[in-house]
């Protein structure tokens, strides 16, 4: 506990933090900490709920613990408390092994006011066996949504934060924060927090907001709208999709207009990420076209715009995403693109966020006959890394299964005289989650204030005039067709051709190309004849997109020989494409590639482990010779996992050739269905 | 569990000994009416008046305070993982453990993973050395099964030979089992995969009084015999030498006034059992039957007479020529096992072994003026 005045620690704030004063309700949060108190305080971003952790780690003895969900969070806050020069550093796994066991060095020998880590640290062996040698003041928990099954960010892993607070001494202050809680959310907060707990809430009005729903009626009118109105939007911001590959769809058509841009995805590796997320805090592209994966604790003061292209699931995600703009206090647009067809993919989301009962239970068979791990789980049950630890999160949150780390190995335990497993609760949560569905199209589609029905469905009470959206006192905005960009449009959607990501440093192979996306018109449907019923060889129209694809990319390389894809079911379609493409292109065609033994069908096995193991080493050379030093062109009908494609890449390495491209008639995206 | 961190502290305190922790937990919680979380809440002056604590005791606690909060994380990775605090106070702390060691050695605080309804049952310790002899595991055997087929659980140490054999003939015979660690709960893992099922059915408990992540030491050893003496209702030894944890745990257990039931060793046998039951431990048979006074006598009586009768006998077979125990057996038309006989030939004062080629042959002792011509066949 530490004893100071508001003046006092006012002229501490100057001198830490360059901060002038306190408003009111942060300094509430704050001499409550001060004074050893837990405290849950909901506020709205752009308020300085940090600090309320901040100020008192600075006043505290010794250690501050941050529990945050993001690394990219974590981040953000440590670079900003550097500059100011309070010692904060985090532990997580995007640095070294080395790396962290320096910081934790540095947090033993008390050298540390704030340590930022995730939850899962609770898994590292290391981090459980250097906990006891740290003195700890504080412990503040950031995003605090994420402990509730009823918020919009469920995190298991937010679960094992409250089996700590909860043994956590009294005396210990704790701060958790967030920004979007319902009363719902807040509620169940406080309950599992248990013990002597204060909450704090504030208003979540954001008035430099100026909200604005645009109907559209299709994915082209969305693509020409974006084409028009980006590039004369003030400033940077964030075009947020609902798919990965929406973000890669629409930041292609970007580039082929030249407007700056870069497509953002949890897919994405964590150096690029970073790049990207250095990039759009120094404005260095006018927008960054992501999924909701970027802007949690992205500390951008100026984020000028958001739209969506998709409406999300909730008016509470909604309400989170536009969050992320306008800190600083500035007029910031926010637009939702709304078409009401496009409930199919928040509808998906909903309905297929939990596999089947019969999966849980097979899970549950698994685990009762021995310890395993996920990879196991995913191996013996032929089932996908989310189904597994979907089933897992919720298998141990019924407290039907537990996790137990043997030799650094994480295994799933079966917990003896355990309840039978309760799909019903899911159907709860399925239904209040179709409920908040409805409430975010009722936002797109009503005729009163937004930014009203937005605080209110928050849990906001208080009584304020909301006049800052389309339906108060601003200018309504509707579609305008525009022939010039949607030929534009139509012409670069022609020449839009899907990359092959194959290329890694171990093999000669680089990045090929498909001729099409295969969920893309019917293209899917096309193939899907030929192959299982029977329709013939594959038509001239795939062909000609094969072969201009190929022109657009590899036109002016020099390939020596044709090699394909040796079949599992499908005959010798993909032997007479590559036939076809060989006359065309007047490349020899070799016949060589073989399979030494049987494999699977790819698409019947559900995880990469079990697809990688099912092409390992099947391949082989009728003549040996046959590669050495060439440059190959490799056919196949469809790209998936690419597992495959990448087994012969590493194989036809080994047998000397000098370049492989792989071309194909289809890529598939995620939800494909083959 | 509630205030697991604060239990996990207070159960470890450097230089304190299970005693004075006691002591100490009894006056917060007994005469007090407090708790660990009000008594962690008080100050240093506090203490020192409400608990007459020295000095040195009052540092340690000091210092044990600050660690309250990391060891939150301890306990959070305990419970999370399934494992489970006992407290003394705890009304699933062990009651033979509490009868059995008094307040001055129970553990203040029990770490188990598995069924803890063991705690609760009629109970049977089978120790013995890391060597085990056949005999040793043919007792264990049977003690392990007449306890199993009578609802008795078998607390074991889990150390090589003895300890090892009791759990896997409970299991063996479907039992029930209580491992006792020489280490802590956490450093289990191997044991944790092996007995998985075990553990799932609920036959089998793993305890520990030791901090989770201290790993096996020989003290630690040492120290978790008296646990599972404390911890069993009946005390089965099946072998010991006159050193080591066994010979120690015993001499400790007839100290402190239990009964200790030990296997009676055969003659022949290398073994510090009998020095034991002279010590006042209660000899048993291969059954772990106690063997009445009377009948040890009329059996040491008995053997005696059957020495007495077999000695003339084996004095004139051996007149004639030398022969070795098996041969000896077989000519007197006996039951003795030749190894039995071999102890018995040793006590005979009138013959003496002798070497030929590579067996061991008897022979009447010969006055050294006679050079007589061993007989090859």
């Amino acid at each position: 506990m530490v004893e100071m005045t508001r003046q006092e620690a006012e002229i501490k704030l100057r001198k830490y933090f360059n901060i002038n004063t306190f408003y009111d309700e942060q300094w509430e949060a704050i001499s409550r900490i001060l004074r050893g108190e837990r405290i849950l305080l909901i506020q709205k971003t752009g308020f300085g709920k940090s600090l309320c952790y901040q100020f008192p780690a600075i006043c505290f003895e010794h250690l501050t613990i941050v529990f945050s969900p993001l690394i990219a969070l974590m981040r953000d806050q440590i670079s900003s408390l550097q500059a100011l020069g309070i010692a904060a550093k985090s532990i997580h796994s995007g640095q070294s092994v080395e790396e962290n066991k320096q910081v934790i060095e540095e947090a033993k020998q008390g050298l540390l006011k704030i340590l930022y880590i995730a939850p899962e640290r609770q898994e590292n062996s290391t981090w459980r066996d250097e906990i006891q040698n740290l003195k700890i003041s504080m412990v503040a928990i950031d995003e605090a949504h994420c402990i509730s099954q009823w918020g919009h960010d469920f995190r298991p892993s937010y679960k094992r934060i409250i089996n700590l607070v909860q043994q956590l001494p009294k005396y210990l202050p704790i701060l958790a924060t967030t920004a979007t809680a319902t009363k719902r959310v807040e509620k169940d907060i406080a309950d599992q927090m248990a013990g002597e707990l204060t909450i704090l809430r504030g208003n979540l009005l954001r008035d430099n907001f100026k909200l604005y729903v645009i109907d559209i009626k299709s994915n082209d009118e969305k693509m020409v709208w974006l084409a028009r109105h980006v590039p004369r939007l003030e400033g940077t911001g964030i075009i947020y999709t609902g798919t990965i590959n929406d973000t890669e769809a629409i930041n292609r058509w970007f580039e082929y207009l030249q407007i700056p841009s870069k497509a953002y995805s949890g897919r994405l590796n964590s150096d690029i990420r970073v790049e990207i997320e250095e990039g759009l805090l120094n404005n260095t592209w006018k927008c960054v076209v992501s999924t909701n994966a970027l802007g949690m604790g992205i500390d951008k003061p100026d984020i000028r715009f958001i739209i969506h292209t998709q409406f999300p699931q909730s008016p509470v995600h909604y309400y989170q995403e536009i969050g992320r703009a306008g800190r600083d206090g500035k007029p910031t647009v926010i637009i939702l693109l709304y078409n009401p067809e496009d409930r199919d993919l928040p509808e998906y989301f909903i309905e297929n966020a939990k596999p089947s009962e019969m999966l849980y239970e097979k899970v549950i068979r698994s685990i009762k006959s021995e310890l395993l791990g996920q990879y196991e789980l995913m191996k013996k049950n032929n089932m996908t890394q989310s189904q597994v630890r979907v089933i897992c999160a919720d298998l141990l949150e019924q407290n039907i299964i537990r996790e137990v780390y043997f030799e650094k190995k994480k295994k799933y335990e079966f917990i003896p005289d355990s309840e039978p497993f309760d799909h019903s609760f899911y159907e709860k949560i399925k239904a209040a989650k179709r409920k908040e569905l409805d409430s975010m199209m009722e936002y797109a589609e009503m005729k009163s204030s937004r930014m009203e029905y937005l605080c209110k469905h928050l849990g906001d009470a208080s009584d304020r005039e909301f006049t800052n959206c389309d339906n108060t006192k601003l200018p309504k905005h509707y579609y305008r067709p525009n022939s010039h960009l949607e030929n534009e449009f139509r012409k670069f959607s022609k020449a839009d051709f899907p990359i092959l990501k194959v290329e890694t440093k171990k093999t000669n192979m680089i990045n090929g190309i498909a001729g099409s996306y295969y969920g893309v018109t019917n293209v899917g449907n096309l193939i899907h004849k030929c192959k299982y019923e029977n329709g013939g060889n594959f038509p001239n129209s795939l062909l000609q997109l094969l072969l201009k694809a190929f022109d657009s990319k590899f036109g002016k390389m020099k390939f020596d020989l044709i090699l394909y894809v040796p079949p599992t079911v499908s005959g010798d379609l993909v032997r007479n494409l590559a036939e076809r493409v060989s006359d065309i292109l007047r490349i020899p065609i070799s016949h060589d590639l073989v399979k030494i033994r049987k494999t699977s069908a790819q698409k019947m096995l559900h995880n990469r482990h079990l697809k990688k193991d099912n092409v390992e080493d099947a391949f082989s050379l009728k003549d040996s010779q046959a590669v050495v030093g060439k440059k190959i062109l490799l056919i196949d009908d469809i790209y998936g996992s690419g597992a495959t494609i990448k087994e012969i890449g590493k194989f036809l390495t080994e047998q000397g050739a000098d370049l492989i491209v792989p071309i194909v008639l289809a890529k598939t995206v995620g939800s494909d269905k083959l | 569990m509630q205030h697991a961190a604060y239990w996990i502290t207070i159960s470890h305190l450097q230089r304190w000994t299970n005693a004075k922790i006691n002591d100490l937990i009894k006056k917060i919680y007994i005469d007090n009416g407090a708790d660990l979380e009000s008594f962690f809440s008080l100050s240093v002056s506090d203490w020192e008046n409400d608990y007459s604590l020295d000095e040195r005791q009052l540092l340690s606690l000091s210092e044990a305070k600050e660690q309250v909060a990391n060891n939150a994380f301890v306990a959070e990775s305990l419970i999370h993982q399934g494992y489970e605090l006992i407290p003394l106070i705890s009304e699933e702390y062990p009651p033979t453990m509490k009868e059995n060691l008094k307040m001055n050695y129970s553990p203040p605080l029990l770490y188990v993973k598995g069924n803890k309804q063991l705690l609760m049952e009629d109970s049977v310790a089978i120790v013995g050395s890391r060597k085990a002899s056949s005999n040793g595991m043919k007792f264990t055997e049977n003690v392990a099964k007449h306890a199993t087929q009578n609802y008795q659980v078998v607390v074991s140490g889990f150390a090589k030979g003895i300890d090892r054999a009791a759990l896997d003939f409970a299991m063996k015979y479907t039992g029930q089992s209580i491992i006792v660690l020489p280490q802590g709960i956490t450093t289990f893992a191997s044991g944790f995969k092996t007995y998985y099922q075990h553990i799932i059915r609920g036959d089998v408990l793993v305890l520990s009084a030791f901090h989770p992540k201290a790993p096996w030491s020989v003290g630690l050893a040492m120290a978790r015999n008296p646990i599972i003496y404390g911890l069993a209702n009946h005390i089965y030894v099946a072998d010991s030498s006159n050193t080591g944890g066994t010979w120690e745990g015993v001499k400790d257990g007839l100290k402190k006034g239990r009964t200790i039931y030990i296997r009676k060793p055969e003659i022949e046998e290398d073994s510090a059992n009998a020095d034991l039951i002279d010590m006042g431990g209660t000899a048993v048979d291969m059954y772990g039957k106690p063997i009445s006074h009377e009948k040890m006598k009329s059996e040491v009586n008995k053997q005696k007479e059957i020495l007495e009768g077999l000695s003339e006998n084996i004095v004139d077979i051996l007149a004639e020529k030398a022969l070795t125990a098996k041969e000896i057996c077989t000519s007197l038309n006996t039951d003795i096992s030749y190894q039995k006989m071999s102890v018995l030939l040793k006590n005979i004062d009138d013959v003496e072994k002798v070497k030929v080629g590579r067996s061991t042959k008897y022979r009447v002792k010969i006055p050294d003026i006679f050079d007589l011509q061993v007989s090859q066949n």
